[in-house]
């Protein structure tokens, strides 16, 4: 079979993982739709300061086993390669995801207006805090189907992590144009974003426990925490 | 209509966020010491909701199973918290303290603490005149001229301990010499044993005498002189009842 015949980009371009092709100043040559999308969360120097610490010392490619964490991307490897002084190429391995075993409780879910239940956590969490917080809401988010005490347990855990951190902001916004899939339906889905300077992480896990067991996302990083909460309806 | 009074921006928050989930199916507690007015705000925010004491465990089950939503008193008293099912129901409870914190974590979504009394002090003055004007009128006693700031406070139970340093003070303003004599009286009929009675009962006359005289001259010389004893015994029972 003659390999030489067959165009390959198509394949790279619509694979799941980031590929990049960078210049040699660090200049993006070529890059796929997976990392077009990764783009929005690093920036090219990061990705390309990475790739030159793991390229290897003569040409070809090198694979390097290693945890990497870009707000929801998880990485578990990346592959560093260059057949020539121009060019320098990376891509990253995507850590699989684990499915979310847990199923629906629909008799537990109950229609709630997500506004509400930000603002009575806050004002819980300004009973025993005096810190700066500031609210940017979209009062017109439709309400959602969800255990609303789990919901709430989740929401105290979050703001608890904030209790030393001075102006927090929280963020609350329609994902416009983003769904996921829930028992073969599409669920809008809507942020809720926390960021202050610093945080604690000791609940860390019990916060991502809760988040599974309500079907939401979420991403953990040193100052943010953010949920993909879906709309359930 | 039970009322619920407060100038703490902190009990504030705490209606507000009752007062938000109110509708919703979440379970709340109410942590603080007794009688900081846990029952009494829960009662004024939910009229309506069927109430039962964690004393009575099988009562808490039963209702838990029969009702939607339900309060429940002293928590802290309730054995196998654990097993507590509260999926999808309006629980409020209060408690005097967290006796198994994970379990109280794990059971509610909001937590909340009411501050003590000490922690209040604008809430000090309001009920310190509500039960001012309570105690007037119980001891029929309307006429009465009474400053907050005169009556010495006691805290430590906050507000039964208040109440009762409130009515203490009044009944002692409104006694006239029969009554004090009377109330000598039982204390002295209760009391009154061994070989030794006169002298261990003198301080009854003695240190509201000089304690009395010093607050109103302020100078022993001049106490010892309306008294009419000798400074130096004056000096000498000051000493042997400690009043410096």
């Amino acid at each position: 079979m003659n390999t030489i015949s067959i165009d390959f980009q198509p394949f790279v371009d619509w694979d799941n993982s980031p590929f990049i092709l960078f210049s040699q100043r660090g200049k993006i040559l070529y890059l796929n739709n997976s990392a077009e999308i990764l783009f929005g969360y690093v920036s090219k120097k990061e990705l390309y300061d990475l790739a030159l610490a793991y390229a290897p010392q003569n040409f070809g490619y090198k694979t390097t086993t290693l945890t990497l964490n870009y707000d929801a991307f998880n990485f578990y490897a990346i592959t560093v390669g260059y057949e020539n002084e121009e060019q320098l190429s990376i891509r990253l391995y995507n850590a699989p995801r684990i499915k979310a075993a847990t199923s629906l409780e629909r008799d537990k879910l109950a229609t709630t207006d997500i506004n509400l239940l930000l603002e009575a956590n806050i004002a819980l969490f300004k009973t025993k805090n005096s810190n700066n917080l500031q609210l940017l809401t979209d009062p017109d988010l439709p309400t959602l189907k969800i255990d609303q005490n789990r919901f709430s347990k989740l929401l105290r855990k979050i703001l608890e992590s904030y209790r030393a951190s001075d102006s927090i902001r929280i963020t609350l916004k329609l994902l416009v144009g983003e769904h996921i899939i829930i028992e073969a339906k599409k669920v809008p889905i809507a942020q809720l974003s926390v960021e202050a300077n610093g945080r604690y992480i000791d609940t860390d896990e019990e916060i991502r426990a809760l988040s599974k067991q309500c079907h939401i996302t979420a991403a953990l990083s040193e100052h943010t925490i953010k949920l993909d909460i879906p709309l359930m309806q | 209509m039970e009322s619920f009074y407060t100038q703490s921006e902190q009990v504030q928050h705490i209606i507000k966020g009752l007062n938000l989930t109110k509708t919703l199916f979440v379970s709340s507690i109410i942590i603080g010491e007794p009688h900081t007015g846990k029952k009494s705000l829960v009662r004024y925010l939910f009229p309506d909701t069927p109430v039962v004491s964690g004393e009575n465990q099988e009562a808490v089950e039963q209702l838990l199973q029969e009702s939607d939503e339900l309060i429940i008193t002293d928590f802290e008293k309730l054995r196998n918290q654990e097993s507590l099912n509260m999926d999808n129901k309006r629980v409020i409870a209060t408690a005097n303290y967290v006796a198994n914190q994970h379990t109280i974590d794990s059971l509610f979504a909001f937590i909340y603490h009411l501050p003590s009394l000490k922690e209040r002090p604008d809430d000090v003055t309001f009920l310190t005149e509500k039960f001012i004007r309570q105690a007037q009128k119980d001891l029929m006693l309307e006429d009465t001229d009474i400053s907050t700031h005169d009556i010495p406070l006691n805290l430590t139970h906050n507000s039964r301990t208040l109440k009762r340093s409130v009515y203490h003070y009044l009944m002692n303003r409104s006694m006239g010499k029969k009554e004090i004599q009377k109330a000598v009286y039982h204390y002295i009929y209760e009391n009154l044993e061994g070989n030794n009675g006169y002298k261990e009962h003198l301080d009854l006359y003695e240190v509201p005498l000089i304690e009395a005289g010093l607050a109103k001259y302020r100078s022993q010389l001049k106490l010892s002189q309306i008294l009419g004893i000798n400074r130096n015994t004056l000096r000498k029972k000051i000493h042997e009842h400690h009043i410096d």
